[in-house]
């Protein structure tokens, strides 16, 4: 007699059970492994942020798909024509997500505008959007510190993290929590003061799990401009852009495992003393 | 926009009126129920006054610009409000040599620092503000002062931006640091407490007008002892006088924070609670 099995047993049952690849062991990844001469190609990557502007020279033209989300009379309404950046603070992000993986594929979801009532809502439907079509990295370089968005929130990155969608999200750069970069299920960055692109660092008193440079960065802003400036939503697409690149060379990780190599990668991490 | 001196003579064209309404009470007499109601808008006129004085606040935002200007050592601050109506914000307190000709700008949500850090709801440094295309020039060149560097963090209260605080030309150092932000950061916290009290308090004073207005109209002239009872006997009240000890209490807690004061309230709940549901000891009952 077959004995029963418990619910969400059966992924282990004998005729379901697969076979996944193994990593390399975790200690000795380096960055040639982890991407190579990867540059992020065919990885889809979302800037939910306040649109993204393809004409910039830091962005090169290439901006494969767009959505606008706003809150209208009868509800949420979704733009998919090509918008401009409303602020230039989105583009900042893809500028630097760019210049990290030159060859990915840069979707902009645009949640921010001038309107100050509705957002967390706007915002939650974005990063439902960007899971729902398949993109494998968010860059969020914003959050909501509204209580009342606390559990939608955290349903969505749940979901993203079952999904193997990467939500790559800044910390808040006021000494208030921000969401979604509180979860476990994110990868949260926030900002160290070098400068070069590839450097992380792993902080192992979490929320705040990484950390790259956003600190006097310069970075694209509107109409074909640049400014320096500092804040946490620089250090996220750094490590978008990373998120991307290793992607590109190692398809279908997991969430889990994203944050095993970053770690693996960070420069505070060093091997055993013997 | 509202000024200290705004604030002061709100503050005192109310307490005029409500003692004029008060003084009206007396002649005309009242009944127990009347009495009653008149307590409660008291009670609310005592709460406010101890923990939201207007005029307490127009100082106190100036006082927390001023400061925060003095931590922060910068050669110019400025307050400003988000009127969701136009969709502008507006200065509310301005200090440094250009003050005046600060005070009657508007400024568009999301334009230059100030308008962005109003609708991203995160503080914004700009080290070389001449050539950075986020400052909003149109407004310089008509006040005639550009800054070099800008440090500018939202006011946030239960959740909102409600306004912005800003400093202009950090003194001694080129630009601001992210200890600045940090450290500017509890300043905003402060003004927006500061201005949510203040407004909380004005609401509040045309709630009680509105009671005394809806009071008054029900006397009628028998001329009712218990108001009139009430109102002489006020200073000796005991019950009057606890309610205005505790409401000091709760103002101490009140301005360490929002969440101090929420958690303030969740206890003295879960305190009523409890004793509403717990077993008066003279009943008997099964022992299980």
């Amino acid at each position: 007699m077959i004995a029963p099995r418990p619910a969400y047993s059966d992924p282990f049952g004998p005729e379901s059970l697969q076979t996944l690849r193994r990593l390399e062991p975790i200690e000795d990844i380096t960055p040639e492994w982890a991407w190579g001469s990867g540059t992020g190609a065919g990885v889809k990557v979302a800037v939910i942020d306040s649109g993204v502007d393809a004409q910039h020279p830091a962005i090169g033209g290439r901006v494969e798909g767009y959505v606008a989300i706003t809150e209208g009379p009868d509800g949420l309404e979704y733009d998919t024509r090509p918008h401009d950046d409303v602020f230039g603070h989105g583009t900042a992000c893809a500028g630097i997500i760019r210049a990290v993986a030159p060859e990915c594929e840069i979707y902009s979801v645009r949640v921010l505008g001038r309107m100050l009532s509705g957002r967390g809502n706007v915002f939650a439907a974005g990063i439902r959007w960007a899971v729902e079509n398949g993109m494998q990295v968010c860059n969020l370089s914003l959050g909501t510190t509204k209580q009342a968005f606390y559990q939608t929130l955290h349903d969505l990155a749940d979901s993203a993290y079952f999904r193997n969608t990467m939500l790559v999200t800044a910390a808040n750069n006021i000494p208030m929590p921000s969401y979604p970069s509180v979860y476990a299920s994110v990868i949260a960055v926030a900002a160290h003061a070098e400068s070069d692109p590839y450097r992380l660092y792993y902080n192992p008193a979490p929320p705040v799990e990484f950390g790259a440079p956003g600190i006097q960065v310069r970075v694209a802003w509107r109409r074909g401009g640049y400014v320096t400036t500092t804040g946490n939503s620089f250090a996220a697409p750094h490590v978008t852009g990373i998120v991307a690149k290793i992607l590109g060379q190692h398809p279908g990780l997991t969430v889990f495992q994203m944050k095993g190599i970053l770690h693996a990668l960070a420069a505070n991490v060093t091997p055993p003393v013997d | 926009m509202p000024t200290t001196d705004d604030a002061l003579t709100e503050a005192r064209r109310t307490i005029e009126w409500q003692e004029q309404e008060i003084e009206r009470l007396r002649s005309r007499g009242a009944e127990n129920r009347i009495s009653e109601d008149l307590r409660h808008a008291l009670s609310l006129a005592s709460l406010t006054a101890t923990i939201a004085a207007p005029s307490e606040h127009g100082r106190l935002l100036q006082s927390i610009v001023e400061t925060a200007a003095r931590v922060i050592p910068s050669d110019a601050a400025s307050l400003f409000l988000i009127d969701s109506t136009t969709e502008e914000l507006i200065f509310e307190i301005a200090l440094g040599q250009k003050a005046e000709e600060v005070k009657s700008f508007r400024v568009p949500l999301g334009h230059g620092i100030a308008g962005l850090v109003a609708v991203s709801g995160q503080p914004m440094t700009v080290s070389d503000v001449e050539h950075d295309p986020r400052h909003a020039s149109d407004v310089s060149q008509q006040i005639g002062y550009t800054p070099h560097s800008i440090l500018c963090c939202p006011l946030v209260y239960n959740d909102e931006v409600i306004g912005v605080l800003e400093l202009l030309d950090r003194k001694g150092a080129p630009a601001y640091s992210p200890e600045d932000i940090e450290t500017l950061w509890y300043f905003a916290n402060q003004a927006a407490i500061a201005l949510e009290l203040s407004r909380t308090s004005r609401s509040l004073s045309r709630l009680i007008t509105a009671a005394m207005q809806a009071t008054s109209s029900r006397l009628d002239e028998s001329g009712m002892s218990g108001a009139l009872r009430f109102v002489e006997n006020l200073e000796e009240d005991r019950v009057y006088r606890r309610a205005l000890e505790l409401a000091d209490l709760v103002r101490e807690i009140a301005w360490r924070g929002e969440d101090e004061l929420l958690l303030c309230e969740g206890v003295l709940r879960d305190f009523i609670r409890y004793l509403t549901s717990r077993v008066d000891p003279g009943s008997t009952g099964e022992h299980a």
